[in-house]
């Protein structure tokens, strides 16, 4: 199966109306290590991505690009300028080629992941959204469909913040917290678990 | 919380036009119309200083655009970074043709937009520098000073690069005098009630009504203690000597202290944790220079404090009362 533009729509606009049963929750779990506007935030970045007019985007490429540009005007946020940093690296990996498969996307994750760890600084481990996609992309690997993909990604995406649930925060505002984050779902890899959960049902 | 607002959705957008149209020295610009700059503008020839940071934290960061203080300042929505657009924007209109000065506070979503901002601007020629604001003693221990976060104490470093780069002054020297000047600059805050970020709906924190937290963060991060509240005099006691306990090894005798406060805290009580401030630190054989006393970086309602004392070198000293002119911290020559 291949990764058009109009695929990457409608993920966008699904994602986008996935945020209204999940945002105050995120909101609530920021507020533990942070100051709750995590949910708000992606709100506003899903909608101005969701807006994007994605019709005229020649291949998946320069759709991600597009997204990737929406999301910076939509906030400065660390965690919105590390998903732009991500957009825009795998849209760049696959720019200019018309057709992308399914079987690609974990490597795409992956080239997302270390641009972000290379902007952002944290490392693998840090209890961060970059540890979600490490699990993803490895959960990925061998997924054909867009169905296998659905369900990798959550089932990474859920792995990722169990796993980490238990282990302290060791960057950003929430690293203060100290011992006090065990216990506690990083807002980041909530929001991608809640808004994984949610393309996979 | 209650809030007067409109929409949350315009909270920053009609704040900013409120602010500019209240204070015809500001304007609102590019692309954005995130980026608050002198309506005068940059004159040729002049290093810019630029700053940005998220909304609700007034006076903080835009205010202090004006003469002998910043050129520009990009803003986010509340608590969040300025957008990587706005930041290169920023910096464009503060281009006066010999370099610019990043100067904001250590947060990660200001850093990787002001990097990225600095990257784009790379091909366009104008050369930055950054200098991260990092006064915050409570957010990491003294063997970690880079990781500790930029709050009130920031505004120093803001007047006195701001004064050096109205002399003429190089990049390299302005970029100097703001890292000397954060360098020798130390905060602690206190918090007795936290504030919300509008469209959320509940508080940023919890504090018991009977409880205050020496060593918040103006976001709420975590301080150092929490307990029951105490009288003015031991606050401002304990706030002062955690702050002498990170003297900087070449410190005078000289200090300007700013008692800050964090939004709801009323100046009858900033007042009077300054004159208990002032005995201590008098008591210490510390000499007071030009002390502030007032709203200078907030965190919306929270209600609270913050003493920053700047330990002054001459030089700093004498470009604090080099003549400075923004909406709220005017300086006479």
């Amino acid at each position: 199966m291949s990764i058009t533009p109009s695929a990457i729509a409608s993920v966008v606009e699904r994602l986008h109306m996935a945020m209204d049963g999940i945002e105050q929750r995120l909101n609530e779990a920021d507020a533990k290590l942070g100051d709750g506007d995590t949910g708000g935030m992606l709100a506003r970045v899903l909608a101005k991505m969701a807006e994007t007019d994605l019709s005229g985007a020649v291949d998946p490429g320069t759709a991600l690009t597009a997204l990737a540009k929406a999301a910076t005007i939509a906030t400065g946020s660390s965690l919105g300028t590390l998903l732009a940093t991500g957009l825009m690296a795998a849209g760049r990996t696959i720019k200019g080629r018309e057709s992308v498969r399914v079987g690609e996307l974990s490597e795409m994750v992956a080239v997302a992941r270390d641009a972000m760890i290379a902007r952002g600084g944290a490392s693998l481990g840090d209890k961060t959204v970059l540890d979600s996609l490490d699990a993803v992309a490895d959960a990925l690997k061998g997924a054909t469909t867009s169905a296998q993909a659905a369900h990798a990604v959550a089932q990474g995406a859920a792995t990722a913040l169990e796993a980490f649930r238990s282990r302290p925060n060791r960057i950003g505002r929430a690293r203060m917290f100290g011992d006090g984050t065990v216990g506690l779902d990083d807002p980041g890899m909530l929001a991608v678990k809640e808004l994984a959960a949610k393309l996979a049902g | 919380m209650k809030k007067l607002l409109n929409d949350p959705r315009d909270f920053v957008d009609e704040m900013l036009d409120g602010l500019v149209s209240a204070h015809s020295t500001l304007k609102l610009g590019g692309e954005s119309a995130r980026v608050v700059h002198r309506a005068s503008g940059t004159w040729q020839g002049k290093v810019g200083v630029v700053s940005g940071g998220g909304s609700g934290h007034l006076p903080l960061f835009t205010g202090y655009v004006g003469e002998g203080l910043l050129d520009a300042c990009s803003i986010g929505n509340v608590f969040e970074g300025p957008t990587v657009g706005s930041c290169v924007e920023a910096i464009q209109i503060a281009n006066g043709g010999r370099g610019v000065l990043r100067l904001y506070g250590n947060y990660g979503g200001d850093r990787m937009n002001f990097d990225m901002a600095g990257e784009m601007l790379e091909d366009d020629g104008i050369r930055t520098t950054t200098v991260l604001g990092t006064d915050d003693v409570a957010s990491a221990g003294p063997a970690e000073r880079t990781k500790r976060r930029g709050v009130a104490g920031i505004i120093y470093a803001y007047k006195t690069a701001g004064a050096l780069a109205e002399t003429g002054a190089d990049l390299d020297a302005v970029t100097a005098i703001a890292q000397r000047t954060v360098d020798r600059t130390r905060t602690i805050g206190v918090a007795l009630a936290p504030c919300q970020v509008p469209g959320s709906n509940k508080p940023s924190f919890t504090l018991g009504a009977d409880e205050i937290e020496m060593g918040m963060g103006i976001h709420g991060e975590p301080g150092i203690w929490r307990d029951k509240l105490k009288p003015a005099d031991a606050v401002a006691d304990e706030m002062i000597e955690r702050l002498l306990a990170e003297k900087p090894n070449n410190a005078s005798t000289r200090v300007s202290i700013l008692v800050n406060s964090l939004g709801a805290t009323p100046l009858e009580e900033l007042f009077i944790l300054f004159r208990q401030a002032r005995k201590q630190l008098e008591a210490q054989g510390l000499a007071i220079v030009q002390p502030l006393v007032g709203h200078y970086a907030t965190s919306m309602e929270m209600a609270g404090a913050s003493f920053s004392l700047c330990f002054l070198d001459e030089e700093i000293e004498k470009l604090l009362a080099a003549p400075a002119h923004c909406p709220f911290w005017k300086v006479s020559a």
